[in-house]
């Protein structure tokens, strides 16, 4: 079993080397364009309503859900190193919101080491949380989800 | 609806003290007085977060005399390592998709270059 407190902190990090140029991998990660084209699932629709590049800017994207309502995605951007490093703050609502998302893209040799963090929100906000009986809410969501998704 | 009727593991996990009960009681079983010597907080608070950690159906109590002994459950955890990897399952699958556009990307450039067939 994992540290629980580790994986509270922190969910998951996922890393990947990329047999392409580092400068290509940041611009399908950054540009509206690129971003449309792989960020839904499979079968749903995704639009960019607002997407302000830069330190302090915002950025969402909206899925519509067959019940009429809208699955978004939202954040700020903390830091942005070009083409290094992006932070951001991030919103999946309904499912969860105040995650830190980190990104990397490091070039060696014509690849790109690619490292995706999703960082949990501090204990102090999981604390605010759990009195607004946040958490009790997030199971059902991923049910909803997960239907939705069909998987 | 009260809070208590709806108790589960993600509450038992959103206070870092519970956090910290759950790692010291997922080594071994303890009993209170240990569990209370980990912490600065009182003993009566402590036993207060096991009773919520009881409620939530992560930590089982036995009484043995005047001792008082926590153990970990360890299928209400599981649920938490589940739905842990489910969240994962659809970033995994997001960046999957990105690397797939990325790699088509690629090489209708280098279609268009030359550089392959």
């Amino acid at each position: 079993m994992e540290n629980l407190s580790e994986i509270s902190k922190r969910i998951l990090t996922i890393k990947k080397t990329f047999n392409v140029p580092r400068k290509k991998i940041w611009e399908a990660w950054t540009k509206p364009e690129h971003i449309v084209q792989w960020w839904a699932p499979p079968g749903m629709k995704i639009k960019v309503v607002q997407h302000e590049f830069k330190v302090g800017g915002k950025w969402k994207y909206t899925m519509p859900m067959p019940d009429g309502n809208e699955f978004i995605s939202e954040g700020v951007y903390e830091e942005i190193v070009v083409p290094e490093k992006i932070v951001t703050s991030a919103n999946f609502k309904p499912m969860t919101e105040g995650v830190t998302i980190q990104v990397l893209f490091e070039e060696k040799g014509g690849k790109t080491n690619f490292t995706f963090s999703v960082i949990h929100p501090t204990e102090e906000y999981c604390r605010q949380q759990e009195q607004m009986g946040f958490y009790n809410g997030w199971g059902s969501s991923f049910v909803r989800l997960e239907k939705f998704l069909g998987s | 609806m009260t809070i208590e009727s709806r108790r589960d593991v993600f509450q038992a996990i959103a206070d870092p003290t519970r956090r910290k009960i759950i790692d010291l009681l997922s080594k071994q079983p303890l009993n209170l007085k240990s569990i209370a010597e980990y912490f600065d907080i009182s003993r009566p608070a402590i036993s207060q977060q096991i009773k919520i950690l009881n409620e939530c159906g992560l930590v089982d109590i036995t009484r043995a005399g005047r001792e008082t002994f926590c153990s970990i459950q360890p299928t209400e955890l599981k649920k938490i390592a589940d739905w842990a990897s489910r969240y994962s399952v659809l970033w995994e699958q997001r960046i999957d998709s990105f690397e797939a556009y990325v790699n088509t990307l690629h090489t209708k450039k280098n279609k268009k270059n030359g550089k392959s067939k």
